[in-house]
């Protein structure tokens, strides 16, 4: 039977040979199955080699989108909302029954109560999720932050973004930002923008509180813990995504929050730079031949040739311990090579693969071994070690076998 | 209070949801009902969203009016996703299995495809603003007394919603969330309070031939009902079925009121105990249902259909005639279909012969064991399964005899490894009995029992005893 007539969205009636089934089509991601949403708004699935005769009752009608713009409160401070992708702006089209990138306005009907905070103004930039973005949107997040940095009349800038890679951009926009006149809150969801549940509206609000503060640091702000009563404000090169699912995935690592938030409040945990009429100066040159390698038994080090091979500038190893690789003791002794890769111009960073603690060549021998290679031993996240490294590196004069 | 049914044109549709009896559906917590302290508590806000039409349900519209911020009670069973915290796990395929018995028995055809759904709810009562829901099947119908075809509309299995701890409106307990349901919904084809009830009865006899939940509260009936010139209203909370008669008739009168004062209005209303009902909120529309995207699409393969059609449980009506076929008396019987035993007494009486120990081993001897030992009856149940019993009564008349089986059964309780456990004891049973009857003369046979039995407490059967006791005396 010849059923792909229709269109999702569109209504229409389905006879098979036990019965008729009226109803509106949905998007079907397997092409032997259609979809289809009966009265009771439950989903069913037909087989299409048991549809016997397919008619179309009404065509899909074009969503009429109807944007109610409110007047801005004169009374309240203007935040800039930088809109990228991820969990929290994306919904399920009802027609389709795929996942879809909202409109820019959706954000507000998440969390009606940021009207009573500020006066929103949205921007998009991009659509992305985090995954899929790389150090190129980095400097257009960073670009689109200088334009609102830069305007008197905005208080404060609000990123959301997907939280996979939430992290990375944090540190690079602390890198990539120098002499910050305003607070930068980066927040996300990780519960989808459709259910009651939603963590965004609670992140977006203490956001906002965030963005209305006086504090000047780029922060990332999310739930400190299972409940919707506290966000915390991490410094944005300190955290890290700790959790596959939960609320409260962003962790401080070896570090202390700015602040706690609450809609009522903001306490202070530390001291912090505060706003400013400074003048913001953006540096984005970035180098992406950066690698990174976990040390992990049995490795061999010949991987390191490889990335000299392929022009790498500077290489991260995720080292054990306090910061230890294979030595002369193992089948796989690491220290020749680091040392020679060091000769040859590579920039070679020790960061802990613990990720809590700090890293002490000096406590055992291989330890002290790998310091005398010339490796330099970093006490940050990998991550933020990655985006140090590359943002070090994007700057020629950085290094010295580097022709100029 | 009696009504002219017919003419007032009573139509009436039930909902029956029925917990399974097994673990949660979208993980693998057990479910499990706890009365004790929760271990901490969450608190979260549930904000109204826009539904898939770009409005928001009527319904959720009502509860978001009322309370947004809740409190959770957590237990050690319960895991990330009932805390909303994790997105669900594969669906739990026992409850497939056994939604899809109940779905053959109702004669209901079964949809090869379906999607689980998500059905707003924003009452608190569950975490993640949602219910999920899938329709499993349709079109099925069961019979009743009078020859009356009642239809069956639809069978969904869904997960069940937190419940609300007796002394607050806002803090609920997570133990009961994601417990699995299987909602049957018939069409609206009863006529007076009476079929309503019958028709309860029959779904209820089917629904305990499967595998499901007994007890207070692990079975709930709503009751659709509307007269001529009113509109559906939906009365749930049924905690007596016994009221169910007196509800109907009271709601019939509240209906005709608002026919009289042209007030009708689709709604959800709540069963008191004494018969009346009050307003829960509007009746829900489809706005609020949408798919549940974490998890794929349901294929429910042709070999699962089949398969569980083949292995139908039996009803208790026919499992009564067949356990009669074993000799068993009424009373063992009785025990077997109460206890749920048919199954493991069906396995073990295709090797062992005796039955009637069988059926005491499942039913009367655990009981006992349990009372004895000062144990919980499930964790001896866990204990004494059907392998072990098998290992245990395959030896009757060979390494033991049928009066050590319950002697043999308690010591496993006691975790004497099974080979131990069924040792004879080398007690010489006859010349201790005629040791003490020398002791101490012209006692009754019981008091001699009493003294052998605190003599060789748990080594002896106390059937054994009293033999060699009649013997000699």
């Amino acid at each position: 039977m010849k059923t792909k007539t229709f269109h999702p969205g569109d209504k229409i009636k389905l006879q098979t040979k036990t019965k008729t089934w009226e109803g509106h089509a949905l998007e079907s991601h397997d092409p032997e199955i259609i979809l289809l949403k009966i009265k009771s708004g439950y989903n069913i699935g037909i087989r299409e080699s048991e549809i016997l005769n397919a008619t179309i009752i009404k065509k899909s009608e074009k969503p009429t989108s109807e944007t109610q713009t409110q007047a801005p409160n004169s009374n309240l401070p203007n935040v800039a909302i930088i809109i990228t992708g991820g969990t929290i702006s994306s919904r399920l089209d009802p027609k389709s029954g795929g996942v879809i990138s909202t409109d820019k306005e959706t954000i507000l009907t998440i969390a009606p109560e940021l009207k009573e905070i500020c006066n929103p103004i949205i921007e998009s930039p991009f659509m992305k999720s985090s995954e899929d973005m790389d150090p190129q949107d980095w400097k257009t997040i960073a670009e689109t932050c200088e334009k609102y940095l830069n305007d008197d009349s905005i208080s404060g800038i609000i990123l959301t973004h997907g939280t996979d890679t939430l992290h990375y951009t944090g540190a690079a926009l602390h890198f990539f930002i120098q002499n910050l006149n305003k607070p930068i809150a980066l927040t996300y969801s990780q519960r989808s923008i459709d259910r009651a549940s939603t963590d965004a509206a609670f992140n977006l609000i203490c956001a906002a509180k965030y963005a209305t503060s006086d504090i000047a640091e780029i922060a990332l702000i999310g739930h400190e813990n299972q409940d919707d009563s506290s966000c915390l404000a991490i410094p944005a090169s300190k955290a890290k995504k700790m959790h596959t699912s939960r609320r409260d995935t962003f962790k401080p690592i070896n570090a202390t929050p700015i602040a706690r938030i609450t809609p009522n409040k903001i306490e202070i945990l530390k001291t912090f730079n505060a706003r400013s009429n400074s003048k913001p100066k953006i540096d984005t040159k970035f180098s992406d031949k950066i690698a990174i390698i976990k040390i992990h038994p049995g490795q061999n080090p010949s991987i390191l040739d490889y990335y000299q091979k392929e022009g790498y500038k500077g290489i991260i190893l995720e080292a054990t311990g306090l910061g230890h690789v294979p030595t002369k003791e193992s089948r796989a002794n690491w220290i020749p090579k680091i040392k020679k890769s060091i000769q040859n111009g590579v920039t070679m960073v020790a960061t802990a693969q613990t990720t809590y603690g700090l890293l002490n060549p000096n406590v055992y021998t291989p330890g002290r071994d790998l310091q005398k290679t010339g490796i330099i031993f970093l006490n940050e996240t990998t991550e933020t070690a990655y985006v140090k490294l590359g943002w070090i590196l994007g700057h020629k004069t950085w290094n010295p076998k580097e022709k100029l | 209070m009696e009504h002219d049914y017919k003419k007032l044109g009573l139509k009436s549709g039930l909902e029956i949801h029925q917990q399974l009896d097994t673990h949660k559906l979208f993980c693998d917590c057990p479910s499990l009902l706890r009365q004790d302290e929760p271990q901490y508590e969450i608190h979260r806000t549930l904000n109204p969203v826009i539904g898939e039409t770009g409005k928001i349900d009527r319904a959720v519209a009502h509860e978001a009016t009322q309370n947004k911020d809740f409190t959770y009670q957590v237990y050690d069973t319960n895991c990330l996703v009932e805390l909303d915290e994790e997105p669900p796990h594969t669906i739990n395929q026992e409850a497939i299995k056994i939604s899809l018995q109940i779905a053959h028995l109702l004669n209901c055809k079964i949809f090869p495809v379906t999607q689980i759904m998500r059905k707003t709810v924003t009452d608190g009562s569950n975490t993640s603003g949602f219910q999920r829901t899938a329709l499993i099947a349709h079109d099925g119908y069961i019979e009743i007394s009078s020859g009356k075809k009642i239809a069956i509309d639809y069978l969904m299995l869904e997960e069940d919603s937190a419940r609300k701890t007796p002394d607050s409106k806002t803090t609920y307990k997570l133990d009961r969330l994601g417990i699995p349901l299987v909602e049957i919904a018939t069409g609206p084809h009863m006529h007076t309070p009476e079929e309503i009830k019958e028709v309860a009865l029959k779904i209820g006899e089917i629904l305990r031939a499967c595998k499901v939940k007994r007890g207070l509260g692990t079975i709930r009936q709503d009751v659709n009902i509307s007269i001529t010139g009113s509109k559906r209203v939906e009365i749930k909370g049924f905690q007596n079925p016994k009221m169910m008669i007196k509800t109907i008739d009271i709601e019939i009168a509240r209906q005709e009121k608002c026919v009289k004062e042209k007030i009708c209005k689709n709604e959800v209303r709540n069963a008191l105990p004494d018969g009346t009902t009050e307003f829960l909120r509007p009746m829900p529309g489809a706005a609020r249902m949408y798919p549940e995207t974490d998890h794929p699409l349901l294929k429910i393969p042709r070999n699962l259909i089949d398969e569980t059609k083949k292995n139908l449980p039996k009803l208790a009506s026919q499992n009564s005639s067949y356990l009669k076929e074993f000799r068993l008396n009424d009373e063992l019987i009785r025990l077997i279909l109460k206890r749920n035993k048919i199954e493991e007494f069906k396995i073990l009486a295709k090797t062992i012969p005796n039955h009637e120990l069988i059926a005491k081993s499942l039913t009367i001897f655990p009981k006992e064991i349990a009372k004895k030992e000062n144990k919980p009856l499930e964790e001896i149940i866990t204990i004494l399964n059907p392998h072990t019993l098998e290992a245990i009564l395959e030896q009757v008349d060979k390494k033991i005899s049928a009066n050590d089986v319950k002697l043999i059964l308690q010591k496993i309780t006691q975790g004497i490894p099974l080979e131990k456990a069924m040792e004879k004891s080398d007690i010489d049973l006859k010349s201790e009995a005629q040791k003490i009857i020398k002791q101490k003369p012209n006692l009754s046979q019981g008091a001699y029992m009493g003294l052998l039995m605190q003599k060789f407490k748990g080594q002896v059967s106390g059937k054994d005893v009293s033999d060699t006791l009649k013997e000699l005396l």
